[in-house]
This record gives C-alpha cells, sequence and structure tokens, in this order.
C-alpha cells in the first residue's frame, strides 16, 4: 500500500514535470473518452435504463396485423379490442387507447391539448397513481359519467397554477364541463406525451364498426405467461374473429410486441452504430496516447535501466508505469465528463422528433459510473504496451549508451501497428460516414410530390358540441379559409385533414363498382378531405383530368381525385377517369374519379408511395383541418396574423402550434440527419486523431533517424531522396491500414445497411472516395516530417552523435 | 616524394576560414588554411583535439562550408554550389569514413554498401556487382547479410571502408578511422587505408594519433585553426 502511494506521488509529480506531454495526452483522453460519456448517456436513456413502469418488462402492445396488406402493426378496431379483452386469459389488465383533442376554455387563452383516453385499467396497468387526486372508478367509463379528467403535472402547473384546489372542480374541455379528479406525479409522462387521462368509453356505435381500426392497446402479461404463450392465444382469438366475421376481419391477426421493443426497437440500431463509431473514436485516441507514452518511455529508458540497477524488478517497474498511465486516463476522464457534459447539451438541441426517451437524457450515476470504469479500461488499453516494452530494455544496453533515447525493434514495430490499425479504424469510421452523408443527400433529393417552400401550416380541432354537423364544420371552415386569403402576403389558402409528413393518415378500404374482390382482399388507400385550392396551393400537379371547384359540394354528385400509384395499381392499362368508388367495405356512397394527381409523401421522405384519394370537404369533412397558406414571403411571420384570422371567427377555437411545411419536411429527416451529423463528426474526430497519430509517428521516427539521415546525405542522398524515404515509411504503414479498414468496412457495413437510404452497403463511390481522402491527409501528415527531414544538415545531424 | 602522388592537383584551398558564431561569441575553427591534396596523396591531418581538423575535413567534404577563402575541387570553385550538386559530388566524387562508423542499423551490411550506388541510380545488377566487389576487397563478402549490430567494430570499419570505396569516389575522407577501434583492429583498418593507397587511392585522413599519421605521405599539423607544420613521410 506504502508503495503503491509512492508510485501515486511519484507519477503525479512526472505529469506535473511534463505539462506539454500530459495536456496532449489528458485532452486526447478526455475528448475520446467524453465523446463515448455522451452518446453512452444517449444509449442508457434510450435503451439501458428500465421503462418507468413496475415490471415493464411484461407491457406488451397489442396490435392487429394483415400482412396481406403489408401492414405489420396497425390500430386495433375497438370492437375486436372488446372480444380480445373478454377472451384472453393472457393479459391482466388489457387496456385500449385513444388519442383526442381536448379544447381548454374558460381558462384564459383557449388552448388545444393532447388527451389520452384510455379503457378501465390503465392504472393498474402502468403501476402509476396520481400524485394527487385520485384515479378513475370504474362507473366513470360508463356513458354519461365520463366527464371526468385527470391532468398531467405539467398542465397543471402551467395552467392551473399548481394549485389543489383544481380537484373536483368543474373544467370545460371542447365545449362540455369535466371534473378535475387528479393530477399525476411530477416527471411522470402520459403516453405520447398527452396532457391528460380520460375515460374512454366504448360506445355502441363505435362498436358496431368492426372494420374502423384506430385504437391503440397496451396489455400486462400475467405473471407466468410468456410473449410466446400470448402471441399463440391471441392469434387464436384473431382466427376465431375472422371466422366470425369474414366481412371486416378476413386477413387480420393479433401482433403482441413488448413495449420496450416497441419504444426503442426503430432507433437501437442507428444508436448501437453510433456508439461502436465513438469507441472507435477512442481507441484512436488510445493509439495516439500509447505512442506518446512510448516516445516518452525512449527519453526515460536511462531513469527505468537505473531503476532497475537499483533493484526495482520489472513488475515493479510496469505498475509504476501503470500507475502513471492510470492517473492519465482518471484525468482524461474528469475532463471528459466536462466534454460528456457539453455532448449532451448538444445532443437535446439535435435530438431528432422521433428519438424516444430523450427527456430521460442527462449524465447520471450510471453515466458517471460508466466513464470512471470506461477510463480504468482506457488507461489499461494505452498503457499496458508502453509499460511491458519499456520494462523490458536491456539494462546494460541502456546504461552503456548513456541515457541517450533510442528506439527498439518492439516499439518501432507497436508504432507501426498503432498507426496501420489508427487508419483502419478511422477508414471503417469514414466509410460510415460517408454511406450516411450518401443516403442523406438521397433523402433530400427524394421529390415529396409537393412543393413545401412558403407554406405555413395550422390545425383546429372543431368540438362537437359545438359544431355538431358537417354543414357548421364545412362552414368554418370555409370562412376561416377565406379570412386567410385575404391576408396580406398570402397567395393561396388551404385545408386538408391531414398535411403531408404531419399526422397519421386515414386509411380506407376502396370498392371499385362493378368488381368482386375476395373478402379481406380489397385494396385500401390513404384518404384525405381537401379544400379545392388544394392542389394548387401544395403544387401538386395535376396528370389527368381536373382537381375540384367550388361547385364540389354537398348538393353536387359526389367525386373523387386519385394518385397516379392508385391508377396504376387498381386501374392497370384501363382509364381510371369517370369509373366509380366506395370507399369502405360497407359504405353505400360512390364517387366518381375525376382527375389523377401527382404521388405525394405522406408518411416519410423515405418511404414508398402509398395510394392515395382525396375528397371535397365540402362532400365530406372531418372535424380536425389543417390550414396550408402559400406566401410570398416567410411564412412563419404570418402566424399571428393567420391566428386572429381564425380567432375572429370563434374566440374559443384553438389553434395548434403553426409550423411551415419545410419544419415538416425537415422533422421527417431529422432522425438521418442526427445520425449523420454525429456519425460524419465522429469521423473527423477520428480521421483528425489519426492524422495526428501519423504525423506523431513519423516527426518521432526523424527524429530518432536524425543522424541516420545525415549519413545517407553524407553518402550523397539528395533532398528528395530523404523526402521520399520518409514519406515512404509512412505511407506503407497508411496503405496497409487503408487495406485492412477496407476489409473492416466492407465486413461492417453490412451491418447498417438498414441504416442506409437508396444506398448500397458497398457503394462503390464511398468505398473509393473515402480511402482517397484519408491518404491525402495522411499524406500531408507525413509530408510535414518529410519535408523537415530533407531538410537535415548533413554536418548537424552528424554531430548529431 | 609521395609514392602514388601526381602532380595533378585534386583539391587547392586558399586563405580558408571558418567561424562559427554562438550567441555573441565568435569561434574561429579555421583561419587562413592553405592546402593542396593532388591525385593518388595519402595526406594526415593531424592536431589535438579542437584544433579544426574535423571542420577542415567536413569542408573537405563538401558537409560544410567556409565563412571565407577559396576551396577547388579537381580546379573548380565550390562555393556557389547549390544543395543538390553538392550532393551528387559528396555521393560521385568522395567516400566517407567516420569514426564511429555510421552504418545504418536497418540495412544489412550488403545494403548498406550499396546504398551510395542506389543514390546515384545505378542499376541493380552493377550495385550489386560493385558491392560485392567492395566487400571482396576489405575482406566483409561473407558478412554481406548480416546487421551491422551483429559485426564487431572492426568489422563495421571495415564494412564502412567498402561503402566508401564502392562508388569509385575521387578521394577518401577518414575522420579518425580507428577512434573506436582496439590497437589490433586499428591496426588492421590502416592497414587497410595503406592497402587502398598503394592501389592509387587518394586519402585524407584526420587522426590525432602520431602513431596512424605515420602511414600517411604527408601529414598537415593544425593548431587553433591553422596549418603549423607540414612533414612528409620518407621512403625508405
Amino acid at each position: 500500500m506504502k508503495s503503491l502511494w509512492q508510485d501515486l506521488r511519484y507519477g503525479f509529480r512526472m505529469l506535473v514535470q511534463n505539462p506539454g506531454f500530459t495536456a496532449v495526452a489528458v485532452l486526447t483522453l478526455g475528448l475520446g473518452i467524453g465523446a463515448n460519456t455522451a452518446i453512452f448517456s444517449v444509449v442508457n436513456a434510450v435503451l439501458l435504463k428500465p421503462l418507468s413502469y413496475a415490471n415493464a418488462e411484461r407491457l406488451t402492445m397489442a396490435w392487429e396485423n394483415n400482412l396481406a396488406k403489408g401492414w405489420s402493426s396497425f390500430a386495433v378496431s375497438p370492437a375486436n379490442f372488446l372480444d380480445w379483452q373478454k377472451q384472453n386469459h393472457v393479459f391482466d389488465p388489457l387496456v385500449a387507447f385513444l388519442n383526442s383533442g381536448f379544447v381548454l376554455t374558460g381558462q384564459g387563452e383557449p388552448e388545444m391539448l393532447s388527451g389520452m383516453q384510455t379503457t378501465d385499467g390503465f392504472f393498474r396497468l402502468t403501476g402509476v397513481e396520481p400524485a394527487l387526486g385520485r384515479a378513475f372508478r370504474g362507473e366513470e367509463f360508463e356513458a354519461g359519467k365520463n366527464r371526468v379528467v385527470i391532468l398531467s403535472h405539467a398542465l397543471w402547473q402551467r395552467r392551473f397554477e399548481g394549485s389543489p384546489e383544481v380537484l373536483d372542480k368543474a373544467v370545460t374541455f371542447s365545449g362540455e364541463s369535466y371534473t378535475v379528479l387528479g393530477v399525476m406525479p411530477k416527471g411522470y409522462r402520459i403516453p405520447q406525451g398527452a396532457d391528460l387521462l380520460a375515460p374512454l368509453t366504448l360506445t355502441p356505435d363505435m362498436l358496431s364498426h368492426r372494420g374502423s381500426h384506430y385504437l391503440v392497446a397496451m396489455g400486462r402479461l400475467k405473471p407466468g405467461v410468456t410473449l410466446q404463450q400470448a402471441q399463440s392465444e391471441m392469434s387464436g382469438i384473431a382466427t376465431a374473429l375472422a371466422k366470425q366475421y369474414p366481412n371486416t376481419n378476413t386477413g387480420w391477426n393479433a401482433n403482441l410486441v413488448p413495449l420496450y421493443e416497441e419504444i426503442v426497437g426503430e432507433v437501437r440500431p442507428a444508436l448501437l452504430a453510433l456508439f461502436a463509431a465513438v469507441g472507435f473514436v477512442l481507441l484512436i485516441a488510445c493509439g495516439n496516447v500509447t505512442n506518446l507514452l512510448l516516445a516518452r518511455g525512449a527519453s526515460r529508458q536511462k531513469e527505468i535501466a537505473l531503476r532497475a540497477a537499483l533493484g526495482a524488478g520489472r513488475i515493479r517497474i510496469i505498475r509504476q508505469l501503470l500507475t502513471e498511465s492510470m492517473l492519465l486516463a482518471l484525468a482524461g476522464g474528469a475532463i471528459a465528463l466536462l466534454v460528456g457534459q457539453w455532448g449532451v447539451e448538444l445532443l437535446r438541441a439535435l435530438q431528432p422528433a422521433n428519438l424516444p426517451r430523450m427527456q430521460e437524457l442527462g449524465i447520471s450515476s450510471s453515466v458517471l459510473l460508466f466513464t470512471f470504469a470506461l477510463s480504468l479500461v482506457t488507461g489499461l488499453v494505452f498503457g499496458s504496451a508502453p509499460a511491458l516494452l519499456i520494462s523490458r530494455s536491456s539494462l546494460s544496453e541502456t546504461l552503456k549508451e548513456g541515457g541517450r533515447g533510442s528506439g527498439s525493434g518492439g516499439r518501432h514495430r507497436l508504432k507501426g501497428a498503432l498507426v496501420i490499425a489508427q487508419v483502419a479504424l478511422s477508414l471503417v469510421l469514414l466509410v460510415g460516414a460517408g454511406l450516411q452523408i450518401r443516403s442523406f443527400l438521397h433523402l433530400m433529393e427524394v421529390d415529396p410530390g409537393f412543393d413545401s417552400t412558403n407554406v405555413l401550416t395550422m390545425g383546429v380541432s372543431l368540438p362537437d358540441t359545438k359544431y355538431t354537423d358537417a354543414e357548421r364544420q364545412t362552414a368554418f371552415i370555409q370562412q376561416a379559409l377565406e379570412n386567410l386569403k385575404a391576408l396580406p402576403g398570402v397567395k393561396s389558402a388551404a385545408a386538408v385533414s391531414t398535411v403531408p409528413l404531419g399526422d397519421s393518415d386515414l386509411i380506407y378500404s376502396l370498392v371499385v363498382e362493378g368488381r368482386t374482390v375476395p373478402k379481406g382482399q380489397e385494396p385500401s388507400a390513404n384518404w384525405y378531405s381537401v379544400s379545392p385550392d388544394y392542389f394548387q396551393t401544395l403544387r401538386i400537379a395535376l396528370v389527368r383530368g381536373r382537381v375540384f371547384t367550388e361547385h364540389d359540394d354537398s348538393t353536387a354528385k359526389r367525386v373523387a381525385v386519385i394518385n397516379e400509384s392508385l391508377a396504376r395499381r387498381i386501374f392497370p392499362g384501363e382509364d381510371p377517369i369517370g369509373r366509380q368508388i366506395r370507399m369502405g367495405i360497407n359504405s353505400q356512397a360512390v364517387r366518381e374519379i375525376v382527375g389523377i394527381v401527382k404521388d405525394v409523401k405522406h408518411y416519410a421522405l423515405e418511404s414508398r408511395f402509398t395510394m392515395q384519394m382525396y375528397e371535397p370537404y365540402r362532400q365530406q369533412t372531418r372535424d380536425s383541418m389543417v390550414f396550408l397558406l402559400r406566401t410570398d414571403t416567410d411564412p412563419a411571420s404570418l402566424t399571428s396574423a393567420a391566428r386572429r384570422a381564425i380567432f375572429s371567427l370563434d374566440k374559443e377555437q384553438p389553434v395548434s402550434e403553426a409550423r411551415t411545411l419545410e419544419e415538416l419536411v425537415s422533422a421527417s429527416a431529422s432522425q438521418r440527419r442526427f445520425n449523420t451529423l454525429l456519425i460524419g463528426f465522429f469521423a473527423v474526430v477520428a480521421l483528425v486523431l489519426a492524422a495526428v497519430g501519423i504525423y506523431g509517428v513519423v516527426a518521432y521516427s526523424v527524429a530518432q533517424r536524425t543522424h541516420e539521415i545525415g549519413v545517407r546525405m553524407a553518402l550523397g542522398a539528395q533532398k528528395r531522396d530523404v523526402f521520399s524515404l520518409v514519406l515512404r515509411q509512412g505511407m506503407v504503414l497508411v496503405v496497409t491500414g487503408v487495406i485492412l479498414g477496407l476489409a473492416g468496412a466492407m465486413a461492417l457495413t453490412r451491418l447498417i445497411s438498414q441504416l442506409l437510404f437508396n444506398v448500397s452497403a458497398l457503394d462503390a463511390a464511398t468505398f473509393l472516395s473515402t480511402p482517397l481522402l484519408l491518404a491525402a491527409v495522411a499524406l500531408l501528415a507525413c509530408y510535414l516530417p518529410a519535408r523537415r527531414a530533407s531538410r537535415v544538415d548533413p554536418m548537424v545531424a552528424l554531430r548529431y552523435e | 616524394m609521395p609514392t602514388n602522388a601526381s602532380n595533378q592537383s585534386l583539391i587547392r584551398m586558399e586563405g580558408l576560414t571558418k567561424v562559427f558564431y554562438t550567441d555573441e561569441v565568435e569561434t574561429h575553427a579555421l583561419s587562413g588554411v592553405h592546402l593542396e591534396i593532388r591525385a593518388g596523396e595519402y595526406l594526415s591531418i593531424a592536431g589535438p583535439s579542437g584544433c579544426g581538423k574535423s571542420t577542415l575535413l567536413s569542408i573537405l567534404g563538401l558537409l560544410d562550408s567556409p565563412t571565407d577563402g577559396t576551396y577547388l575541387l579537381k580546379e573548380k570553385p565550390v562555393q556557389g554550389l547549390d544543395m543538390a550538386e553538392r550532393a551528387r559530388i559528396r555521393n560521385r566524387e568522395i567516400g566517407f569514413i567516420f569514426q564511429s562508423f555510421n552504418l545504418i542499423g536497418d540495412l544489412t551490411v550488403f545494403e548498406n554498401v550499396e546504398l551510395p550506388l542506389t543514390y546515384r541510380g545505378t542499376k541493380s545488377a552493377e550495385r550489386t556487382k560493385k558491392a560485392n566487389e567492395a566487400l571482396e576487397k576489405v575482406g566483409m563478402a561473407h558478412r554481406a547479410r548480416h546487421l551491422p549490430s551483429q559485426l564487431s567494430g572492426g568489422q563495421q570499419q571495415r564494412v564502412a571502408v567498402a561503402r566508401a570505396l564502392v562508388g569509385d569516389p575521387m578521394m577518401l575522407l577518414a575522420d579518425e578511422p580507428t577512434g573506436n577501434l582496439d590497437s589490433k583492429n586499428g591496426d588492421a583498418v590502416m592497414e587497410l587505408l595503406r592497402g587502398l593507397h598503394r592501389g592509387g587511392a587518394t586519402i585524407c585522413m584526420v587522426t590525432h594519433d602520431p602513431r596512424f599519421a605515420r602511414h600517411a605521405d604527408r601529414t598537415v599539423h593544425l593548431f587553433d585553426g591553422r596549418v603549423v607544420e607540414e612533414t612528409m613521410e620518407v621512403v625508405s
């Protein structure tokens, strides 16, 4: 223990006495470990931290699926849910959710809130109880008794000033009076970030439409029940329902997905790829610190030999050297916490909209422990080889040399191997980053089918208590559009039921008049209710026929416009114009197709075009519509004026957050942008570190070989001979590293192929350009010491001895 | 008279001065040195430590430049030659033998010997032939594949002599060639140089040991950077 203390004191003194070496090593390690700390904090928050529910591993999403239509996880119909709930023996409880808009009025400015309606059992399912007040009671799920809500802590603070007196008070939502029963705990996030919870009553009307799927279901597996057992039973129930209700349930099954998988499944590969990338950066940083230690070890050879001469065993010397490495690593770890904290702030600022659980991001105790452990492992990684090699020096030779440092063969070989490894790792990262960047560029080149520039979007959700029928809803939309069109700077205005790349779409089965299709095999298409100017406002090109006009109202013949994908797939070789279709297998209303428009990306830029059909909003309106304003100035600057234009119609009608269409397009690419930015950044850091490593090794070698260079020049070597000698020495290592790196990249990029878009994992352009970039940087790193070597004065070099 | 020396002047130095400046201190390493070396001559430069012997040899070998004075190599002034031309002359006209051998540790004996030819651009086959011949000449052919660290000091110096000879230089410059050798190996190397001289080589050797200086035809004595005496060996 006493000798360890001595080692620590001596190690500390050595580091203080060599401030330049210590600063470079600690900063390199701080950067490498810090980047790992930052990314681990994301991995920890998103992937590792247990979900904030009791026995969360038993929480399971229960979806419907229809594989024939390509839907692996689809919303559940209320009638099917009720049958599942009654017939299953594997869940306790099984609960359905419905996300609904709640318009808060009578409390100052009206506000559109997100409400989560839930069937009975929510609190048993999640294991979370209100912090204030009480949970719902069984009878409060019955029609007429369900006007009760439980507020999120954030809503309670924001709109009710955190007053406990709000309990049992009546609050008006969407024109109806609700009683506040409770407030959820601080920090608890209601599913989908909703502002409040309300009971979901499955009304006879809802249950009568078995083919309408819009509920989200989640259950808690009973103790001892496995996912496979539950899946088997639920599939059995679904099969029975399909036999019982062939019109609506043919082709439908149940699909159970663990909640954890549901939340993080999609982002896991990207996060693990980032974690691997940042691990590579640390390994490259370790390579540089190892090289620094080897260079410093050469100058300490005499000191080490003297220690040995005085009786220190090899183990004792290794311990001394490792203690110094550990001190460096721990100092690097301390810097890493700062770097990690900055990294976390940066990641928060960069976070894509669809990265889950980011609100839990931070430097937690697990992150601290990870950083500490990583620092120790890093110390061992970069410190072991130098300690072993330096402690192996020949005692007599070193002392005879009079203390002049000279590199051993082992040290030279290790340095060369480190450079090769650094180049190889950097190239793998560069290729990965190159593929991501090319994917992102391809994504940015995707034509979404509409022009997103200078378009403002804002939504309204009209409460059915006030806008009780389609006529009132249509009148509001029509008047609002007139007000919006009259605003200065607005070139055109339109309304649509769901904006492209915005909310989830409605999907209907499509029935073509005169055709018979086997049950369950009806085609389905995304459906939109639009105002006549919609296509013009979004500049969606008309291919054939016509778009809607003001004459397409409730008194006129029902019409529809379809997109090219639908025309191609449903009417191959036929002219769809004039054909009649129905939406929904039980619908009687027939629409005549009057036009074909270009395809539009509705889900995501990287998704395929779906079949789409449009109806005039005055023939089929929705209570929730989104206004679109094409402007000739910055669309965001019209937000206030547009809000006022809608408020002037109804002072109690809130408008959802205004966003530009470009923001929606940008958000659609945010996850990929996030990954590309980070992996690109890490690749650049890796490249710089590798270049520094190459420079360090070649420059050190030049310094060590000054005398030899002098001899060569005395023998008649020209400057170019020496220059090419040094350059060749460095580039041989680089080329070896590039070959290994390419092999590694070919093996590893296959693992990220699912993260790529329109780019092969073996994309030739990336595999050609990145080695060239790396070689160019490496050449520059070798060029500087090579130039210095070529300027060696042979006289000075020979005196060097 | 020197046994092999001709009347052809290889090197002529007149009023050669070399001043080193360190901070504000001027050190006159050489002051007005006049020296002529003829083809086939074996010249020894002797003098105590710090008298300027090695500086003179460096200037002779175009590793350094004089501060003042004239240096004619084959009647052509060397002042004003650029670095590349100096390197070319060192490679083709001069063979260096250093006190500490200065073999390159990573290269084999053979590779060390062929190095000057490599810089000259000589083709591989010819390089091999000449390097082997040079090694034969110094009796080290059997060690061609060895590394310098595997040789004794005397053997290393023989290899260094082979390297100096390989390019058929106009002159060999030897800086204390026996300084790092024991007397037996020292004698052997001196005998080797003597043999080369007998074969027609021009040799200029720096030594502080009068015993070895006597091997030369003529000895120039330096003291404080000046030529203070010249002695000739009488051939009996």
